[in-house]
């Protein structure tokens, strides 16, 4: 009898651990400002979605493709965009005007501390990667191949408001307004 | 060959725009945006310069990331400048955007296309708000906010159901005709209250919605209006003005329980002690009731008495002056109250003489505690009746102690007052007698007061003067009396008492001579009593008499002590009951 009921309490813990842990990921970003971001890109999303002179395609596939993918797969394909931005979108991209630049500047900056943040909270609980968040990373990737750099560049600035959604409905962020 | 080129090419250019006429080189709109509200997206454009009649646009509309672009037939007006495509643009706020382009379009020619600057994505949506709905309640102000409910919408999809959390309001508040005071505070729910501290009039308010996670812009809603006025009719108004009825009845209740209980009481009867002013006696009688005068007690008031109070053991409980252990006759009525009427105090003994008088006077009078009259029953004649005259409050010169009016009506009143003095004196025959001693002990105090002047002797006079009629036996002498005050000496009127004694009403009732009072009046301080009572004889030639009766001894001791000490000694007249 006490066998059994130790294993049902320690099949319990388990089991909250469990749940507790899937839903870590999403409270990485917690302390994340996003909404100093999503200020920071309303300021120059005419000036470079202007520049976007190919409406019909798109990098970051649709949203829907984002919102079909499972809160297991959220670590991984977060962790993965943020590395597409930073390393391939802001570097690839060539801003003329300083103000457009400053801007894009501090929401790459804020990109990389949401990359540190993450990879802490990684390290405490394995961000594995699934497969649908491979497929989609690699979309993306292909997306993003198949434009001219610099027009590839200026689409995915342009598409940065989708993917901070995405974070935003993804990872719980409170907004601090 | 360069120069036929160079020609060639110049003709050509010149040609060209000539040519654009023809071609189709329109000029595209300068800009295209998208003005979108919840569920109300509209988009325009700028016309193009020297626009024709014939001119119109093409709207065409491209879901961002799929192609191709469709064209929207509905926008297809000339010279229209805007274009809604909510309609085709429902899944705005689920998907990444969308974009769309326009191009002017004439008869032969259409015009480059112009598209949206920016991908049109939710963040374009300008907020607004469906409406505000005021309530007054209790001097505050209840805010209802209503989002915005577009016919549009697919079913299901609502304001709140889309921007589900972090949705905010600012309020703007005008006191009319003021200008707007904008609080700078973010309502979180859409229900607010708002307090005005008091004033009325009228109030404006505006709101404007935001997201707190997102970077849309708010519009503000219309101004709404209410009036506050005063409210007299309150909650709180109501229950103080009852509170403070309920209190001030209390108070009134309280206030008129406590005069109640205060209130003056009517004094007994008996308490009363009419007051020997002027006004009284003269409403009465022209001459005041004093001591001095001696009228006849009703003998048939005695005999009312009388059977009453003979056996009555019970002692007076003021000092009646009488020694009597009977009740006094206070609680009587004062039917012997000579001083009140005339016909009253004419009463006369002379109906009822007593048969008998004790020597009881004598032996009363040591007993009492106080000398007074004392009336010896035996020693009056049928014919001295000294009427005693009930002194109660009756003093004409208004003093304190009521004084016994003895007055001398008949010879033979003296043995009838004596035994009414004597009170329980149980000699049957003299029925009369304590009946009529009793009132007149009741209203005998003991004391006969003395005179103090010529002023006694003056009203003395008088009244005596018209009781002599009345007082058949003693009338003469009486008057003699009377005339001896006269002879008085003021000062040797003391404010006193005479202890009177019996043996002086004997005295005056021997009928000594009126000259022979004379002498006696100079050395006697008379009572108001005795004045021209008993008392006052006693002084008098009656002093023989009152010897030859056996009182003497008694008095004459007490002359003695009168004629030296008149002034000083209290004179104290006490009838003495004979038991």
């Amino acid at each position: 009898m006490k066998l059994q009921s130790v294993s049902l309490w320690l099949l319990g813990i388990i089991l909250i651990l469990c749940s507790v842990d899937s839903r870590s990921f999403r409270r990485c970003l917690i302390s994340t400002d996003m909404h100093h971001i999503e200020e920071s890109f309303q300021e120059i999303k005419k000036a470079i979605q202007a520049k976007d002179t190919f409406p019909n395609v798109t990098v970051l596939s649709t949203l829907e493709t984002l919102q079909s993918i499972k809160p297991l797969d959220v670590c991984c394909v977060t962790k993965n965009l943020l590395a597409f931005y930073v390393d391939r979108v802001f570097k690839d991209h060539q801003e003329p005007h300083p103000k457009i630049l400053r801007k894009i500047s501090s929401i790459a900056n804020s990109f990389l501390y949401m990359q540190k943040t993450l990879q802490q909270c990684q390290e405490q609980r394995q961000c594995h990667c699934g497969q649908e968040a491979t497929n989609v990373t690699r979309v993306i990737h292909d997306n993003y191949d198949q434009l001219e750099v610099r027009s590839a560049a200026i689409k995915s600035l342009g598409e940065l408001d989708v993917f901070l959604a995405w974070i935003d409905k993804n990872h719980e962020v409170t907004s601090s307004a | 060959m360069l120069l036929r080129l160079t020609v060639l090419l110049a003709a050509l250019l010149s040609l060209r725009p000539g040519s654009d006429a023809h071609g189709t080189e329109l000029p595209s709109p300068p800009s295209v945006w998208f003005e979108a509200e919840f569920f109300h997206h509209i988009l325009h454009w700028t016309p193009i310069p020297n626009q024709s009649e014939s001119t119109f646009y093409e709207v065409e509309l491209l879901r961002y990331g799929i192609e191709p672009w469709k064209l929207i037939p509905t926008c297809r007006q000339t010279l229209m400048l805007s274009c809604d495509l909510t309609a085709v643009t429902l899944d705005l706020y689920h998907s990444s955007g969308y974009r769309a382009r326009v191009r002017a379009v004439n008869s032969t020619q259409h015009s480059n296309w112009t598209v949206t600057n920016t991908r049109f994505s939710v963040d374009e949506v300008t907020l607004t708000v469906g409406s505000v709905k005021l309530e007054i309640h209790n001097g505050l102000i209840l805010g209802k906010i209503q989002p915005p409910r577009p016919k549009m919408a697919p079913a299901g999809v609502t304001y709140e159901s889309i921007f589900s959390h972090f949705r905010e309001y600012e309020i703007a508040i005008r006191k009319v005709p003021g200008n707007f005071t904008f609080t700078h505070e973010k309502l979180r729910h859409e229900n607010f209250s708002l307090q005005t501290s008091g004033e009325v009039g009228e109030f404006c308010i505006k709101v404007k919605p935001s997201i707190s996670s997102r970077t849309n812009k708010g519009m503000w809603s219309k101004e709404e209006c209410v009036s506050l006025t005063r409210q007299y009719f309150t909650v709180t108004n109501v229950i103080i003005f009852f509170a403070f009825v309920l209190l001030s009845g209390a108070l009134a209740c309280c206030r008129a329980l406590q005069l109640y209980l205060r209130r003056r009481r009517k004094l007994p009867s008996v308490l009363l002690f009419t007051k020997p002013s002027a006004f009284n006696l003269s409403s009465q009688r022209p001459c005041p009731e004093t001591q001095d005068t001696i009228h006849p007690l009703d003998e048939e008031a005695f005999l009312k008495v009388s059977p009453e109070l003979r056996n009555l053991d019970l002692h007076g409980s003021t000092d009646s002056g009488f020694g009597s252990n009977k009740p006094s006759l206070q609680t009587e009525e004062p039917q012997f109250l000579l001083s009140d009427a005339h016909p009253q105090a004419n009463r006369t003994l002379g109906s009822g003489e007593p048969p008998e008088l004790g020597d009881s006077c004598s032996s009363d009078s040591s007993n009492s505690t106080d000398s007074g009259i004392c009336l010896q029953e035996r020693s009056l004649s049928p014919g001295t009746r000294p009427i005693w005259e009930q002194q109660v409050g009756s003093d004409s010169r208004g003093q304190d102690d009521s004084g016994i009016g003895l007055v001398q009506n008949s010879e033979g009143q003296a043995g009838d007052i004596q035994r009414g003095s004597a009170l329980g004196h149980d000699s049957p025959p003299e029925t009369e007698v304590p009946g009529e001693e009793d009132p007149a002990a009741v209203a005998f105090r003991g004391y006969l007061r003395q005179t103090r002047g010529t002023e006694e002797k003056a009203t003395k006079t008088g009244c005596l003067g018209e009781e002599s009629p009345l007082t058949d036996g003693l009338g003469p002498k009486f008057r003699a009396l009377l005339d001896d005050e006269e002879g008085w000496h003021p000062p040797a009127l003391a404010k006193g008492y005479l202890k009177q004694d019996p043996l002086e009403m004997t005295l005056a009732s021997s009928g000594a001579p009126t000259g022979q009072w004379n002498q006696p009046t100079e050395e006697w301080s008379l009572l108001a009593l005795s004045s021209c009572g008993d008392l006052g004889t006693s002084d008098w030639s009656f002093t023989h008499d009152l010897a030859s009766l056996g009182c003497l001894a008694a008095p004459g001791g007490l002359l003695g002590s009168f004629n030296s000490d008149l002034v000083t000694l209290p004179l104290i007249s006490s009838l003495h009951s004979n038991e």
